[in-house]
């Protein structure tokens, strides 16, 4: 059985949903964040990242790094139907996901929602924070102009719907803001989805 | 196939993988010092304005370091540059996950572009300082954690070595100025002696 190490509402609500999507067992630990437990010694020998997600597969490693994680899961669960065929469709998947977690969420995002990372000195986190906001806009523009004729970013529904998937949340739910049309329809499809509910649910969210 | 990259950039890396593949290609400059990422003509081919972007022989631009790297490799099986068996290749993702989306954004880039993170000069030697102090331990990591002999994956050289490589040649620089760990600096000299990575070096004039 797998094991995803998450907290509340983080980018891990990408792979918890995935999760859940597949649909065999696994066991999900919500790490502390806000109390730092990512920094203890117990779950710094499962991740010396100090990050989530982080996936403890069956044979006991772990698997780290959003993108790869939601690659190796799809792959390894044929039967979800989860992982795009072919290698363009796939290098497309890997791409909107890359895209949405190392620059919409660890450029754009993080700005916001932690400025003392980027800058030292508080009188600084105003323009942090502004120029997080420019950032993550963008990048929900660029996630937008993905979705053109198609309802799902790798056309039918697969892992490359998780990404965009809590980047999305972040912008609805935590900063307020309207999404562009066609990512709107995206998030409302997946927050409809049933195992969406339910990570939603289990998350407190 | 058209590779846009600015000289020493983290483009160099997929300079390299071409390189190693060999088979012809063109490479257009495209100066991020001078903001040319940002003008017009860039945008048309990739409106999020970043090096490295690649430009298929279908006319179709792929993005994003790890995914062009992933592409490259996969495009041309007889290169070896990724793994056959599913779990390296999954370790690879990984690695290069992490050199071009923590150590590469969260660490050096604060050390390249501190006014990306503060707004006065006082603010920027603080920002660079915690930009060093965040490579030096991203670099520990990976030093830890090396499962490779020469090369950073134990099946053998890849594609996430030339991400690697980025990395430690800025690590180097005059810029950064930093003291490689043993098995990184090896890595290193190993990478620098591949003749496709002298002919990437030398074709961006950094040899």
């Amino acid at each position: 059985m797998n094991t995803l190490y998450y907290a509340p509402g983080a980018c891990s609500l990408g792979i918890h949903v995935l999760l859940e999507e597949i649909g065999a067992p696994y066991e999900a630990k919500a790490v502390n964040l806000r109390e730092g437990a990512q920094f203890k010694p117990e779950f710094t020998a499962v991740n010396p990242k100090s990050k989530v997600p982080t996936l403890v597969r069956q044979d006991g490693t772990s698997l780290t790094e959003f993108p790869a994680i939601a690659y190796w899961l799809a792959a390894t669960n044929p039967q979800a139907k989860l992982l795009p065929e072919g290698t363009e469709a796939l290098a497309r998947a890997m791409e909107v996901t890359d895209y949405a977690v190392a620059t919409v969420h660890m450029q754009g995002f993080s700005r916001i929602f932690r400025p003392m990372n980027f800058a030292p000195g508080e009188a600084d986190h105003e323009a942090v924070k502004a120029r997080g906001t420019e950032i993550f806009t963008k990048g929900l523009k660029t996630l937008d102009a993905a979705l053109e004729g198609r309802d799902f970013f790798a056309g039918s529904y697969s892992f490359a719907d998780m990404a965009p998937f809590y980047v999305s949340f972040w912008g609805a739910e935590r900063l307020k803001m309207e999404l562009p049309g066609r990512l709107a329809a995206h998030y409302a499809a997946m927050r409809a989805r049933p195992a969406v509910r339910r990570v939603m649910e289990r998350e407190g969210l | 196939m058209k590779l846009f990259y600015s000289p020493g950039a983290c483009s160099l890396g997929i300079h390299v993988i071409l390189e190693e593949i060999g088979k012809p290609f063109e490479t257009q400059l495209v100066s991020t010092r001078d903001g040319a990422n940002r003008q017009p003509d860039f945008l048309a081919i990739n409106p999020k304005a970043k090096i490295p972007a690649l430009l298929r022989d279908d006319g179709t631009v792929l993005t994003e370091w790890p995914i062009i790297a992933w592409w490259l490799a996969k495009s041309n099986p007889m290169s070896n540059l990724i793994p056959v068996e599913f779990e390296a290749e999954t370790r690879c993702l990984e690695w290069m996950d992490y050199l071009c989306g923590t150590v590469h954004p969260q660490g050096f880039t604060r050390m390249f572009r501190p006014a990306n993170f503060a707004k006065d000069a006082e603010d920027e030697a603080r920002v660079k300082a915690q930009g060093k102090a965040l490579a030096q331990g991203y670099l520990d990591l990976i030093e830890s954690r090396w499962k490779g002999g020469t090369w950073l994956l134990p099946t053998g050289y890849s594609i996430a070595d030339a991400a690697l490589f980025f990395v430690c040649e800025w690590a180097v620089g005059d810029r950064a100025q930093m003291e490689l760990p043993p098995r990184l600096k090896a890595h290193r000299k190993a990478m620098r002696d591949r003749p496709a990575v002298e002919r990437a070096l030398k074709k961006e004039g950094l040899s």
